[in-house]
């Protein structure tokens, strides 16, 4: 057997999974090669050291970190839900109003903005009051016009005929 | 509680897989983020623990394609292993530590899916089915692959006691 031959069987050997005519020859080469008798020494050598291969700690902020995350993932969901899209008109309205009022609130000229505001209340609502007058009259002048033309239209006779 | 199960196995994981310290950590961190994000579509006839290792061990492969560690150095055989090493068996001389050194170095040297499968079966023990469970490859594969591996790492240890006697 080759020395390449034998490397295919090395962990196989080593293993202990090959037949017994294979393991007779990996041996017969391996008493006469040093290169392949030190391959196998380091196998061994490996595989006791990666078995050996100790586990580390993962450090205490790590796993403070590694707990948060599902709350950090609720937080999270919290804020996608108020800054959906569709939400941005109602919280951009939202936002002016809160400007108002805070401008109305800490302003040194309540008194007078109260004023004007009352001021301007009454005068629309006078407004308001004159055009409802003014749309009554409109009402009773239509009213009339239709009644004038509901009685020339009787006095009308369409074949030229009169009662009279 | 998922963290206290599951946050050493992955940190190790991704520590022997990355190769430094700083680099486990986020690693872990993203691992579990994404865990919280898929906990969901996880099917509960499925092994739980295949399942999510399997979503750590394409979240390590695609952050090594996407930023190459292999060109990058590992960290060295640091006091957080060295420690460790110490705990586990004091007993063990020093020419141990050193294959565990040379080791840890040489693991660079592996393709990605063959580190893994090294990582899996013989550092963190589990079976050939386990291996291909998680790697999502049949167990000739993965037996292959380990082979292949063991065999390039014994040649690193080989190597470096043939300069040590030249020396």
């Amino acid at each position: 057997m080759t020395c390449d031959r034998i490397e295919d069987l090395l962990t196989a050997y080593a293993d202990g999974e090959l037949r017994p005519e294979e393991r007779v020859a990996v041996e017969r080469h391996i008493r006469a090669c040093p290169a392949c008798a030190g391959l196998l020494d380091s196998l061994r050598a490996a595989d006791s050291a990666l078995a050996r291969f100790p586990e580390v700690e993962p450090p205490a902020a790590l796993r403070e970190k590694l707990y948060a995350i599902p709350a950090l993932r609720k937080f999270r969901f919290g804020l996608d839900v108020l800054l959906r899209p569709a939400l941005q008109p109602v919280l951009a309205a939202a936002a002016v109003m809160l400007t108002l009022f805070t401008f109305y609130f800490f302003s040194p000229a309540k008194g007078e903005i109260n004023k004007a505001v009352s001021r301007q209340f009454h005068q629309g609502y006078s407004r308001i009051e004159k055009l409802y007058a003014k749309a009554g009259s409109l009402t009773d002048s239509l009213g009339g016009f239709a009644d004038n033309v509901l009685v020339s239209l009787k006095k009308v006779n369409p074949l030229g005929k009169s009662d009279e | 509680m998922l963290v206290d199960l599951y946050s050493k196995k992955i940190f190790n994981m991704s520590y022997q897989f990355a190769g430094s310290f700083q680099e486990a950590e986020d690693l872990t961190q993203d691992i579990f983020v994404k865990l919280h994000h898929t906990l969901t579509k996880y099917d509960f006839g499925k092994n739980f623990t295949a399942w999510f290792l399997t979503l750590a061990k394409n979240h390590l492969i695609d952050e090594y394609r996407r930023t190459k560690w292999e060109k990058k150095q590992r960290d060295d055989f640091d006091e957080h292993v060295r420690t460790a090493a110490a705990d586990d068996d004091p007993e063990h001389g020093l020419a141990e530590e050193e294959n565990r050194k040379m080791l840890w170095a040489g693991l660079n040297v592996l393709a990605n899916d063959m580190r893994m499968a090294i990582i899996l079966k013989e550092i963190q023990g589990k079976t050939y089915e386990e291996v291909a469970e998680i790697l999502g490859v049949p167990v000739g594969t993965v037996k292959s692959r380990i082979n292949r591996g063991r065999l390039q790492l014994a040649k690193i240890l080989r190597n470096r006691k043939e300069r040590t006697h030249d020396l």
